[in-house]
């Protein structure tokens, strides 16, 4: 795996469109075989980036490889190893979803025609269809089931799933899983905290053009507090004063509370002392970390908030 | 909002068709809503209209000041050529018979197409983005949306007739004229509202309507001008009835000034909006009447091309283009053999001409080429902005997602508009001159006029080049700035004399550089101008869109 190159290496890149800041020096990493979440609230500059990386905007500035190549000028050659599925899928009215599949797969350098038949049964598509007809639902799955029949190195999605049912979304984490067997690389841009914890590898968070966090969901979480839920039958009182102890709440014998790794130890051996009769650990989730960097203030420069890995 | 709409049961229970109480209500909102969406178009195309009159008038009362002057125009003024374009001659020795004569059938022709426009932008195009839907789904009547642009496009083109009643009088025309004038103005408007109207009921995309509703304003118009050709005197032959642009025409403004012929006019409009409602109550929102068949499930290989994809998605448009160029081309080719004939007749006009008939011939041929020329350019301009098109839905990201580069995939779509013209050209000028030569048993003349017709390429070429500079430097302006671009080439090629223009802005256009062919001597420096010219800006045009950012949205 380490002689292949990071399928996409992004550092401080720059993006203006006239006076607007879009990308403000933002750094991304996905490795060959990896599964990236791209996470940000909306205009961020997500797509702005993944418009970069298929050479459809130009960047002002900043280290880009894709596949080891330059997306801009070895864009033709590179375009034959990548497929891509936009935010928002606009279609020939006049024409098919299945004139549509086959138009785009050419155009990047064909398909498997079995696959494609088998993914239009899992994903209950119609081919047959003039594209006029197609919910938009049904409009992101033609680029969908184009993007999963090609034989493409790198799979690049800007929300693939923000119009697909529950149903869908799951035959989409499935084909997504099978891609990574076959060792092959994903970006996926994703408002669905769920699709992106149950598939990732790593995760990348961006806000205002600029990389807030980035790393292993793994990592991610040890950056950030446990939140503990406990029973206690001996004394409450003094474990505001347990080192390590955040945000306490106390309900009667009912105690909640945020601790960070490295004095999980310590706070332990202060519950047992206090007789704990019941005990519930979560972990941050996604949808906590995301969060604190939306309500986050702008002026707080983003170092200064969260640690950076 | 109040909900007593949706919870009283009564009213139109008894309809079959589609039982909704109040189709009409908030149709006060709505006229409001289109006034504000398209009060820009309305006053501009209300500007372009109305002031033809007083520029028209003016150069003609300069061009035939006396009454001798009138006169002598009036003896010659008959001619088939004058017939085909803009109708038989009457009251020709007077200023205001000369102003329907160069003038009615353009402003005519232009409100019909006006109109048709209009009402498809308020009607099936909202429909296609959605937009009807989000309103509909509020408490909107069924019909309301839809008759406040009838409203509203209806206004527009009787207050078009109402002002050009007004400049008419004011310029100095009678005013028992100018007011039918008007009035054949804005019941040709009316009938073709009513035309798009239902057009917009039956077609599902808005590209079709306004295709359908230009067929039917062709067809129109061809009708009249067979019956203007087989007419005897001043009167049209019975076929012009046929036509409800030949029931404007028998109005006779500053003629017998009939009035009776707008009744029809109205009454057509009126009708087939009463139509297009009951259509419209009988369909679901989205669609047109007639359903979508299942079609292919995968793209051949051609298809797959952006050639291949260009000449799929605009094959419809190239035969409707082809279409217009062929029955043009027919048409003229037997209005030759009519001029033709009377050159070689005894009439005055023949006396008149004397040893110039062959130079007259070779004139008339040459602006008739010339109006194939336009056909040709109009198609260029529509394909090519296609280019445009393609970015602003965001089609194109998805297909230079691929592996095709930017200039590559634009070449390719621009071949359809270069080699689609280049053929309209060749077989417009090939079919007028065999129409033609038929007559005179001679085949010369159809290979003459194709050679005529293909000298206008690198001036179409031209036009695109300029397409491709807009849409490469400023690609949110590009498709308005086109048209305007093609608009402004086609008054100055064939109103800049009427419109007394300046000579040098009349002579400088990629179509007036051309020679006009047969008149004028095949000059080949021009021709070898232009085709650097288009060379550079197509250069400099897909340099640009290769190396800027896509701009997708409108």
């Amino acid at each position: 795996m380490s002689a292949s190159p990071a399928a996409i290496e992004i550092v401080g890149l720059h993006k203006s469109f006239g006076r607007h800041v879009a990308l403000n020096g933002l750094d991304l990493c996905v490795e060959a075989g990896q599964i990236a979440g791209f996470l940000g609230p909306n205009g961020s500059g997500k797509s702005t980036t993944i418009k970069i990386l298929l050479a459809l905007l130009r960047a002002d500035g900043g280290r880009i490889r894709l596949l080891g190549q330059d997306p801009w000028s070895d864009a033709v050659a590179l375009h034959r190893r990548i497929a891509y599925v936009p935010g928002d899928v606009s279609l020939w009215p006049n024409l098919t979803g299945g004139q549509a599949i086959g138009i785009v797969s050419r155009l990047r350098g064909g398909l498997r025609r079995e696959r494609l038949a088998a993914l239009l049964e899992r994903f209950e598509l119609d081919p047959t269809k003039k594209a006029r007809a197609y919910s938009k639902g049904n409009r992101q799955k033609v680029a969908l089931v184009a993007a999963l029949a090609s034989d493409a190195e790198l799979l690049i999605l800007d929300e693939p799933t923000s119009g697909l049912d529950p149903l869908m979304e799951a035959t989409f984490e499935a084909c997504i899983r099978e891609l990574k067997a076959d060792g092959r690389s994903v970006l996926l841009s994703s408002h669905i905290f769920a699709e992106v914890e149950n598939l990732c590898d790593t995760v990348t968070i961006i806000r205002q053009g600029r990389t807030v966090e980035s790393g292993t969901l793994a990592d991610l979480r040890h950056l950030h507090r446990t939140t503990i839920s406990v029973e206690l039958a001996g004394p409450i009182d003094d474990l505001a004063a347990v080192p390590g102890v955040h945000d306490l709440v106390i309900d009667g014998r009912h105690c909640t509370f945020t601790a960070s790794d490295p004095e999980l130890n310590g706070i332990l051996a202060e519950l047992s002392r206090r007789q704990a009769t019941g005990l519930v650990a979560s972990p941050p989730s996604l949808e906590d970390l995301f969060l604190r960097h939306y309500a986050a203030p702008d002026d707080v420069p983003a170092a200064a908030r969260v640690p950076v890995r | 909002m109040s909900l007593d709409v949706i919870a009283r049961p009564g009213g139109s229970a008894a309809s079959h068709a589609r039982p909704m109480s109040e189709p009409l209500r908030g149709w006060r909102a709505m006229v409001g809503f289109v006034l504000r969406r398209n009060w820009l178009r309305l006053s501009v195309w209300t500007l372009a209209l109305v002031a033809m009159i007083p520029l028209v008038f003016e150069s003609q009362r300069a061009a035939f000041p006396t009454p001798a002057d009138r006169q002598a125009y009036a003896a010659v003024a008959n001619t088939p050529t004058v017939a085909a374009l803009t109708g038989v001659p009457y009251a020709a020795d007077t200023l205001g018979g000369i102003l329907v004569i160069k003038i009615w059938m353009t402003i005519a022709v232009a409100l019909a197409f006006a109109a048709s426009f209009l009402i498809t932008r308020n009607g099936r195009a909202e429909e296609e983005e959605g937009r009807t839907e989000l309103l509909r789904s509020s408490v909107l009547g069924l019909h309301a949306y839809t008759v406040a642009g009838y409203l509203v496009i209806g206004t527009f083109v009787v207050a078009v007739g109402a002002l050009i009643a007004l400049v008419a009088t004011a310029v100095g025309l009678p005013a028992a004229g100018s007011v039918p004038l008007g009035g054949s103005f804005a019941g040709v408007g009316l009938f073709f509202v009513g035309v798009s109207a239902v057009v917009g009921q039956l077609a599902s995309t808005s590209r079709s309507a306004n295709a359908m509703a230009a067929v039917a304003i062709a067809v129109a118009f061809i009708l009249r001008a067979v019956g203007d050709l087989n007419g005897s005197g001043d009167q049209a032959g019975w076929i012009s009835w046929l036509s409800p642009i030949g029931w404007a025409q028998h109005m006779r403004p500053f003629g017998e000034n009939l009035w009776w012929p707008l009744a029809l006019l109205i009454g057509g409009g009126v009708a087939l909006c009463w139509l297009a409602l009951a259509l419209e109550g009988r369909r679901d929102v989205g669609a047109g009447l007639v359903p979508d068949r299942p079609g292919p499930s995968y793209a051949g290989r051609f298809v797959s091309s952006p050639f291949g994809l260009a000449l799929r998605l605009e094959r419809a448009s190239l035969a409707g283009w082809f279409a217009a160029a062929l029955a043009m081309a027919v048409l003229y080719g037997s209005v030759a053999i009519a001029m033709a004939d009377l050159i070689g007749s005894n009439s005055p006009l023949a006396a008149m001409l004397g040893i110039e008939a062959a130079a007259v011939m070779d004139t008339m041929l040459a602006l008739l080429v010339m109006l194939v020329a336009l056909v040709a350019a109009a198609f260029a301009v529509q394909s090519a902005i296609q280019l445009r098109t393609e970015e602003a839905t965001g089609r194109a990201e998805l297909q230079l997602s691929g592996g095709i580069s930017r200039s590559g995939w634009a070449a390719q779509r621009l071949a359809l508009p270069a080699l689609g013209s280049g053929l309209i050209l060749a077989v417009g000028g090939f079919v007028m001159g065999a129409a033609y030569g038929v007559a005179r048993g001679d085949a010369s003349p159809a290979y003459e006029l194709a050679g005529a017709a293909l000298a206008y390429w690198p001036g179409i070429l031209v036009t695109i080049g300029v397409v491709i500079v807009a849409i490469g430097f400023v690609p949110r302006l590009a498709i308005a700035l086109s048209w305007a671009w093609f608009a402004l080439m086609a008054i100055l090629s064939v109103f800049g004399e009427l419109f007394s223009l300046p000579r040098w802005l009349i002579d400088h256009t990629p179509i007036t550089a051309t020679p006009r062919l047969p008149a004028a001597d095949l000059a080949l420096w021009p021709l070898i101008l232009l085709s650097v010219i288009a060379v550079l800006l197509w250069a400099v045009g897909l340099r640009r869109f290769a190396i800027r950012d896509l701009q997708p949205g409108a």
